[in-house]
């Protein structure tokens, strides 16, 4: 058993018991092997089951939102679960006194199949904790990575081959929403593609209501996304969806930044929505 | 008749000369059965295709009718036809035992579905031995069996180097016979002993159904709820799901109607007029999906929803094994009954309290 997870289990088990926190959101082992999957433990006994490990590729900071009912939560929280608890703060889906935070500074985690680093720990701007009410284990070096590489080679192709690739994408789509459910910035009661009887979403399977639901939901998320990278990470069809959302977090930091990305702290930075005098108004 | 592994593009050309042949290969960013094209290489190996051949039977979406308003006078058009021809050549008995499975569902019980019955009819299906099984198969647990698929029309026997194709149906004899035409002396090769495989793989599927009749597992399903995105991936890329929900595209004086796939793991699914929702939390979502592939299914046409392809395994972001949660029903420690068993129970009680 690795550091982590040992003093995860304790510390879990530790607020359990003192009553605390009614549950705690980590991770816990399946089946196979690598196989880990999002676990609330909410007795001592299910703290045991916690696992703190290089394969804990889901992000489990959302699920911490559908928990609140049940008393105060306690999360284990790495650099982007954190970030996402500062998204939801900023748009009002918690309160900073509803969940404790038990910050883990992250080694960056392996896709289970092949072994390789996933593709958000490869683009991660932050691996330790931007908040937390206590801290596992010692703080890691931040890497100071590009995540701007692969929208960089997107904009060498001419414009027919960019039509050609959203195409290509928007036809692959199955539209399970699977990205939208597991986004920490898609936080709405009711889902614009679920409002009916408005019918803003047509329920044929073509490329294009997928481009729809696809571009609206890009755009509705763009000015708050924490580039946690989970709404690729759980495409069952593996699109490239975190290219819309850097290209919208690099706009955001020449034309109003500097910005580092959503989440970074409690209250913003929120630079489409703070006006400020110099703003850029080229095309007023 | 042995056709040469070697062989399989010649076949699946020779078959493309008079309709359209579907062979494994990569579209739409997913492996799946794919129109094939003349030339190209064909390999029946491997892993299994993403996507079942559900919806070559089944589209995801698909058109039922027009309507026309015109000088006051309103036309209806339907969209249901006969259907062209065509092959399906590789498919694994796991999914042939899934055609079986929707066949029941738009074909039995008093109602045929003409959509459906349409594509099914044009189809013939060339099912292949299972030598691949990978970790997350468990057919053999749900009663398929790698060696055979009884749905084909035609079945291809591995035997190392080459297939025997052997017919299954009147549909099938003639496929064959119009193969060994084309291929000629393409189609003798010398085969060896039929590959043998078995899935690692093996839930207790017949007690996990046995005890769904008669005790609650809320605890499970609560516990998968807790982190189950309930995308409906698990749905959309499972062979045997056939959930649809009918809508319609209307313009000023023109319409249609169409039906599109579903899920029971969406919200929409259970939404009734008045904004009720019998199934609006996620653990009663999850425990509809598992009941319908284990036990409801099994209720109504005496065999499980579930053929054991693994693929809701594989692609679930979340990590929900359906393998597991067999086995962790099969194995809970015995708890309380359902309402429904105790009922039963009770009444059973009270006819030996006469008899006595
Ligand atoms: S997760 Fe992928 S397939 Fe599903 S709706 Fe989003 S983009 Fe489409
Ligand atoms: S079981 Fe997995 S694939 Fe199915 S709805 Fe839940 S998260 Fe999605
Ligand atoms: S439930 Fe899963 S394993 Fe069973 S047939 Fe469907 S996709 Fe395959
Ligand atoms: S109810 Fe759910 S599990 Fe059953 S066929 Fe429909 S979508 Fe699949």
């Amino acid at each position: 058993m690795n550091d982590a997870t040992q003093i995860v289990r304790e510390r879990a088990t530790a607020l359990l018991a003192d009553g605390t926190v009614a549950a705690v959101v980590g991770w816990a082992a399946g089946r196979g092997d690598h196989d880990r999957h999002v676990f609330v433990a909410r007795t001592p006994e299910e703290a045991a089951l916690l696992v703190a490990d290089q394969y804990c590729g889901a992000l489990a900071a959302k699920r911490v939102l559908s928990l609140l009912d049940e008393g105060k939560i306690a999360l284990v929280a790495r650099g982007c679960e954190s970030r996402a608890v500062n998204r939801f703060m900023a748009d009002r889906q918690l309160k900073r006194d509803q969940v404790h935070v038990i910050g883990w500074p992250c080694p960056g985690m392996l896709d289970p199949a092949t072994g390789d680093a996933l593709k958000r720990c490869t683009e991660c701007q932050r691996r330790n904790p931007v908040l937390s009410d206590e801290v596992v284990g010692d703080p890691v070096p931040e890497p100071e990575l590009d995540r701007f590489a692969e929208l960089e080679r997107f904009e060498q192709k001419t414009p027919e081959e960019r039509r050609a690739f959203f195409q290509d994408m928007y036809e692959s789509c199955i539209r399970c929403y699977a990205c939208r459910n597991a986004c920490p910035c898609c936080t709405c009661r009711v889902c614009f593609v679920d409002q009916e009887r408005v019918g803003w979403m047509g329920e044929e399977f073509t490329a294009d209501q997928a481009r729809y639901y696809g571009t609206v939901r890009a755009f509705h998320t763009g000015d708050r996304c924490i580039e946690c990278g989970e709404c690729q990470r759980v495409c069952p069809q593996h699109l490239p969806l975190m290219l819309l959302m850097h290209k919208q977090v690099r706009d955001i930091d020449g034309l109003f930044g500097p910005y580092p990305g959503g989440g970074m702290e409690p209250e913003g930075p929120d630079p489409l929505r703070t006006y400020h005098t110099d703003d850029l108004e080229e095309f007023m | 008749m042995i056709i040469s592994k070697d062989n399989m593009g010649a076949l699946a050309d020779a078959i493309g000369a008079t309709q359209t042949v579907y062979v494994p290969g990569t579209e739409r960013a997913a492996t799946r059965f794919v129109a094939h094209k003349k030339g190209e290489p064909v390999v029946l190996g491997g892993a299994n295709v993403r996507m079942p051949p559900k919806d070559l039977l089944f589209p995801a979406t698909e058109k039922m009718y027009r309507w026309k308003k015109h000088e006051g006078q309103l036309s209806l058009e339907t969209e249901a036809a006969a259907h062209e021809p065509f092959t399906v050549l590789g498919v694994r008995p796991c999914d042939m035992a899934s055609v079986a499975k929707l066949d029941l569902v738009f074909l039995t019980k008093g109602f045929v579905d003409e959509f459906y019955q349409a594509r099914r009819d044009a189809a013939t299906f060339v099912a292949v031995t299972c030598v691949d099984p990978d970790g997350d198969c468990f057919c053999e647990a749900m009663g398929v069996r790698l060696d055979a698929a009884p749905a084909a029309d035609v079945l291809l026997v591995d035997r190392g180097g080459a297939y025997e194709a052997k017919p299954q149906t009147e549909k099938g004899e003639a496929a064959v016979a119009a193969w060994a035409e084309a291929l000629g002396a393409g189609a003798d090769a010398a085969a060896g002993d039929a590959v043998e495989a078995h899935c690692t793989l093996n839930p207790a599927a017949a007690k996990a159904e046995e005890r769904l009749r008669a005790e609650d597992f809320d605890n499970v399903w609560h516990s998968v709820a807790d982190y189950c995105l309930t995308c409906g991936t698990c749905t959309f890329e499972c062979p045997t799901c056939y959930c649809f929900d009918i809508s319609q595209d209307v313009r000023a004086d023109e319409g249609a109607r169409f039906r599109c796939w579903d899920s029971c793991m969406f919200t929409q699914y259970t939404l009734m007029a008045g904004n009720h929702n019998p199934r609006a939390d996620r653990a009663s979502r999850v425990r509809q999906r598992f009941m319908h592939k284990l036990r409801y299914f099994a209720d109504r046409y005496g065999e499980g929803l579930c053929v054991g392809c693994g693929r809701c395994i594989r692609d679930c972001p979340a990590g929900v094994d359906i393998a597991a949660i067999i086995d962790a029903v099969a194995t809970a420690p015995e708890h309380e009954l359902t309402e429904a068993a105790r009922t039963v129970q009770a009444d059973e009680a009270k006819k030996e309290a006469a008899h006595v």
